[in-house]
């Protein structure tokens, strides 16, 4: 992308962060949203972050590796069970980056 | 919101807006021990930004402009890979489709402030800070300290943010590619969708929303995310509307 383009990137983000977080500040101090709209706002986002992950984690030039040789897929189960026992962001990421840097020195698998 | 309601309204309630030092405080000591991990999550993603291949002051734009971690780590390859940018404003969209949920409940709050402040909280009210007001003040009547409660903790979470985003700018560029720091981006990802994922319904439309992101990913324009996504969440509402009936009936 050239460097106009990108800055148009940015300034597009930065409205989707004001369009979800200022909107009702703004407007809906007490609009009450209807519950199929509320069970979607609460879905979306976990989907959303499913979708990016999950091609990051299985595919490998283009192709799907579902087999211990797939060094990002073995770390990041390894490290949803650390987080999912400890429940801590920072240490999950220091004990998930060690993992993936051991498996990829190491040549277990 | 216009001119005339602007002026016709009646000045914020002092004992809302007005600074009260010892909550200021309070806010400052309950969110401190967040800044830590809210530091790292900006150095995570101040890294991906260089390493996916922005320039140092366009990663400083993103960072100050977008404060948006997972959206910014949601953008960054489909930059990478130069989709549409209607998909990324599309994408970034859904994912902070939570902070919605999060302003309905902070915003009556603060309905007496000018909009500009409004406006200003709003934009800086990440994940953590909204639950943690809440825990304090429960109910929306006006309460004496509430805003410097607020800005308590929202200002030093915006400020480690941004420090730890700057610092991971400036150490990715020199850190080598080999290193897979990206991936700590992932890493980061999982441990933001973990918390989401609360109840069944939630698990299995997260589990088919990685399937078909997967499987439609040579999809052009990287549509397969966008399906993916409404497949995941419309599996989701379908399995809470059949646990609700299966309960109907049953219970």
């Amino acid at each position: 992308m050239a460097d106009w383009e990108i800055w148009l990137v940015i300034g597009v983000l930065a409205l989707a962060t004001a369009a979800t977080r200022s909107s009702f500040w703004l407007v809906g101090q007490h609009i009450t949203i209807p519950k199929r709209v509320q069970e979607m706002l609460r879905y979306a986002p976990a989907c959303a972050l499913a979708a990016i992950v999950a091609p990051d984690l299985v595919l490998a030039d283009g192709h799907a590796l579902l087999d211990l040789s797939n060094l990002k897929l073995v770390s990041g189960i390894v490290a949803t069970i650390f987080y999912l026992l400890r429940r801590n962001m920072l240490q999950t990421i220091v004990f998930g980056m060690a993992f993936y840097t051991a498996l990829r020195l190491i040549h277990v698998f | 919101m216009t001119h005339m309601t602007e002026l016709s309204s009646a000045p914020p309630p002092p004992y809302v807006a007005e600074h009260h030092e010892p909550s200021w405080r309070e806010g400052l000591k309950t969110g401190t021990p967040t800044l830590f991990g809210i530091g790292a999550w900006g150095l995570v993603v101040g890294i991906a930004m260089v390493k996916s291949g922005l320039t140092v002051p366009q990663a400083l734009g993103m960072t100050l402009l977008v404060f948006a971690g997972s959206a910014q780590l949601a953008a960054l390859p489909l930059i990478a890979s130069h989709s549409p940018i209607w998909v990324i404003f599309a994408t970034a969209f859904v994912v902070n489709l939570r902070f919605v949920i999060f302003s309905a409940l902070l915003a009556p709050h603060f309905a007496q402030l000018p909009w500009r402040k409004r406006f200003v909280l709003g934009y800086v009210a990440g994940d953590m800070t909204v639950a943690m007001f809440l825990q304090k003040y429960p109910s929306e009547a006006p309460q004496v300290g509430k805003l410097s409660y607020l800005k308590g903790l929202l200002y030093p979470n915006w400020g480690a943010w941004q420090v730890g985003s700057i610092a991971g700018i400036f150490l990715g560029s020199t850190v080598p590619t080999e290193w897979g720091l990206g991936f700590a981006g992932t890493l980061a990802i999982i441990c933001v969708m973990i918390p989401l994922v609360a109840g069944r319904p939630a698990l299995c439309g997260v589990l088919v929303a990685g399937l078909v992101s997967v499987l439609a990913a040579g999809l052009p324009y990287k549509l397969g995310l966008l399906l993916a996504v409404l497949v995941g969440m419309l599996t989701s509402m379908a399995i809470e509307e059949g646990i609700d009936k299966w309960r109907k009936h049953h219970g």
